[in-house]
């Protein structure tokens, strides 16, 4: 069953249509990349799923039922791309007080916080302020603060923003160990690296639309443009590429990368090649990367939107 | 209603635990205290006593009548001497005086004296009329004794006067002395308190805007819980702060009348006691706290809007909230209008429109309910500040959800009216 169905989700502002028309659909257990350009509309769907925006239009089903941003909010974790913390409160203060405001009570929160202190080498802060933490702690204690309270859905904008590589792998595992546990994670980006390491699914939006959704090897595949690298012990002569079934975009003594033409096979190319007497020492299909991808599909776009009236 | 709960105590331990708070809690009335006696310390112990030399050619005035005079107000001093006017006028510093009278020798008691006080330097008004003062009490002897009338027919004309004390019948324990002075107090302390925790709730807001912490916030409660929390919070901060002022008040009362002998601590409670029975208290601390709080329910969301539509700029919230604050100043700058005629329509009206009622009905009520104030005004007053601070409430709440997670451009009133119309 999935936790999160958006259906139609609309939301306009006075002069941009933030979201228009956007159906998603994101099963439990699910490490799902909410990709897409700056202003493109991320985060006020994200809005829209913790309660913060109405939708103008379209539904919103949660774990099932008519999302009840009320009572549904305690099940979710978001951690906001614009987020802080109280600079003058204490850090075990502070942690307390935000998971009381998502129901925990205030024993329950106490053993949790104790628990994931530990669990980040962490528990020597209790009585320090904020004020005097390092950008890369505060994230940290943020990143806390946002799954303490056991989420099914943890939604996560830009997460590894501030984050040094250390604190970022840290917090990756978490993300593997909470998606392992049951927790559905969402991850919105425009950094399409950790996008492809971590997530199964993704969706991109851009101009408040879904230009695309899928799984990140479904995606590769429809994105690909039968592009082959194909690497020889012998030395290549201009006669062994003289053929219909493919044409060479970049070759070099040893090494040639081919685009296959369509209605053949990858066997009809090896075949062709051993029939030359060549020895292949490799074989590889070059996938597009998810940046490719992103960039072939936001290039037409002007970079920035541009406001417009709307009249609805 | 847990989770207001949950935000109203982070928002009133935070404040109160501040030191900050304990320190002007404490140091606040011990500055007042200062101010007032140290301003009156001051003030007698830094004027120097004015030298007047009097030139008397009329023979009206003798040292005996002039030495009387002095030893009453030493604030001035008089002497009659017998330079010529001209050598005083060439030596007056070095004699010893700040100026000199002459009296010319054709003045007359019955037409009396038209004097001029001739000085090196300008004087303030008050140091010339004190002299004037002096001059007329030592007339005035001289004037009895010219009329032969002895002390015991002075005691008779002095005592025997006609005092006018008002009364009004419908609430004849009205004293409008006393109410007054609690008129004027109670609209200079709910002014204060509006202003300065009103902008105690823009900052707080402010604050969550410039730590970037609303929106993690508000994913967890609604906007309106987080801005009534904070309104509530700070609120029970000021009428805490309040509390114990009114504490110590009792305890400094009833340690000075435990001590009781000292015959000034005996007037000033005997005074304190004559004002009480002649007021109705429970009434009135039961209208203060309703306005006060009201009051503040009213402004302080209007705060709050504002420190959420502002980013970290405090110029922009001190832009932004000008209109409210004047507003709040205007009120205050008609209360003694209000004061002198607790009746004219300006009073009855500015005392039931939620905009200005705090201030002016704290004023109007010391002077009797239902005597000044009839039942009826009392309770439209009420009810529309209700009104007022639901609105108000209602209406900041609404821009409030906009603008705490709006980043950027300062948006105009306009703008944020906008906001809080639209759905």
């Amino acid at each position: 069953m999935p936790i999160l169905e958006l259906q139609h989700l609309r939301k306009y502002f006075a002069t941009q249509k933030a979201v228009d028309d956007i159906s998603l659909t994101i099963e439990k257990g699910q490490i799902f990349g909410l990709l897409g350009p700056n202003g493109a509309g991320k985060t006020t769907l994200i809005r829209m799923i913790t309660g913060i925006f109405y939708p103008d239009q379209g539904e919103i089903i949660f774990d099932g039922k008519k999302f009840d941003p009320l009572n549904d909010i305690v099940h979710i974790g978001y951690m906001p791309e614009e987020r802080g913390l109280y600079k003058k409160m204490k850090i075990g203060e502070q942690a307390l007080y935000l998971a009381q405001l998502k129901g925990l009570s205030k024993h329950d929160a106490t053993t949790k916080i104790k628990e994931w202190f530990a669990r980040l080498d962490m528990e020597s802060w209790w009585n320090k302020k904020v004020e005097d933490l390092s950008k890369g702690m505060s994230q940290k204690l943020q990143f806390v603060t946002t799954v303490l309270h056991n989420p099914k859905l943890i939604i996560l904008d830009e997460p590894f923003s501030g984050l040094d590589p250390v604190n970022a792998n840290l917090i990756k595992d978490e993300i593997y160990n909470l998606a392992k546990s049951g927790a559905t994670i969402i991850f919105s980006t425009h950094r399409m690296e950790q996008v492809e390491e971590i997530c199964d699914h993704i969706a991109l939006v851009n101009k408040g639309q879904k230009m695309l959704d899928g799984t990140v090897k479904d995606i590769k595949h429809n994105y690909k443009e039968n592009l082959f690298r194909v690497a020889f012990s012998n030395k290549l002569m201009a006669e062994h590429l003289a053929i219909h079934l493919f044409q060479v975009k970049e070759k070099n003594e040893h090494e040639v990368v081919i685009k296959l033409d369509p209605g053949y096979t990858n066997n009809d190319v090896l075949e062709y090649f051993i029939h030359k007497g060549l020895h292949i020492e490799s074989f590889n299909e070059i996938l597009p990367s998810l940046n490719d991808i992103f960039i072939r599909l936001v290039e037409d776009t002007p970079a920035a939107r541009q406001f417009q009236d709307i009249t609805a | 209603m847990n989770k207001i709960l949950l935000i109203i105590q982070r928002e009133y331990l935070t404040r109160v635990r501040k030191k900050t708070f304990i320190i002007s809690t404490i140091l606040f009335p011990l500055l007042y205290l200062g101010l007032i006696f140290g301003s009156t310390y001051i003030a007698s112990s830094t004027s120097s006593v004015l030298r007047v030399a009097v030139i008397d050619s009329s023979g009206y005035f003798d040292k005996g009548k002039i030495e009387r005079e002095n030893l009453k107000d030493s604030s001035n001093i008089l002497s009659l001497v017998n330079y010529s006017a001209d050598s005083v006028k060439a030596n007056y510093k070095a004699l010893g005086y700040d100026g000199f009278i002459v009296v010319s020798p054709e003045s007359n008691w019955e037409a009396g004296l038209k004097l001029s006080l001739q000085t090196g330097r300008t004087l303030g008004i008050e140091s010339s009329a004190g002299v004037q003062r002096k001059l007329n009490n030592i007339w005035d002897g001289i004037k009895n004794e010219k009329l032969g009338i002895t002390d015991s027919i002075k005691t008779k004309l002095q005592e025997s006067t006609v005092t006018l004390r008002q009364q009004n019948f419908n609430d004849t324990t009205a004293n409008s002395g006393v109410a007054t002075g609690i008129g004027y107090a109670a609209g200079f302390l709910i002014y204060i308190i509006l202003l300065l925790y009103g902008s105690q709730v823009m900052m707080g807001v402010m604050e969550e805007k410039t730590n970037r912490i609303a929106e993690v916030i508000v994913s967890s409660v609604k906007p309106f819980q987080l801005m009534l929390g904070k309104i509530i919070g700070i609120g029970l901060v000021a009428l805490t702060q309040f509390f114990i002022w009114v504490l110590c008040m009792f305890l400094i009362y009833n340690f000075t009348s435990s001590l009781g002998n000292g015959s000034t601590a005996n007037n000033i409670i005997g005074g304190v006691q004559a004002i009480f029975t002649s007021i109705d208290v429970p009434l009135i601390v039961g209208c203060f706290a309703f306005y006060l709080l009201g009051g503040f329910f009213f402004y302080s969301s209007l705060y709050a809007a504002i420190g959420s539509a502002v980013n970290e700029d405090m110029r922009e919230a001190q832009s932004l909230s000008f209109p409210i604050t004047m507003i709040v100043i205007l009120s205050i700058v008609l209360l003694p209008g209000v004061i002198k005629d607790p009746s004219s329509p300006l009073a009855v009206w500015g005392s039931i429109i939620p905009f200005s009622s705090p201030i002016f009905m704290m004023a109007r009520i010391p002077f009797g309910v239902p005597g000044t104030v009839p039942w009826w005004q009392l309770g439209l007053s009420m009810v529309s500040l209700i009104i007022g601070f639901i609105f108000t409430t209602w209406f900041a709440g609404k821009i409030y959800r906009t603008g705490i997670l709006m980043y950027g451009k300062k948006p105009t009133w306009k703008e944020m009216i906008k906001w809080a119309i639209k759905k």
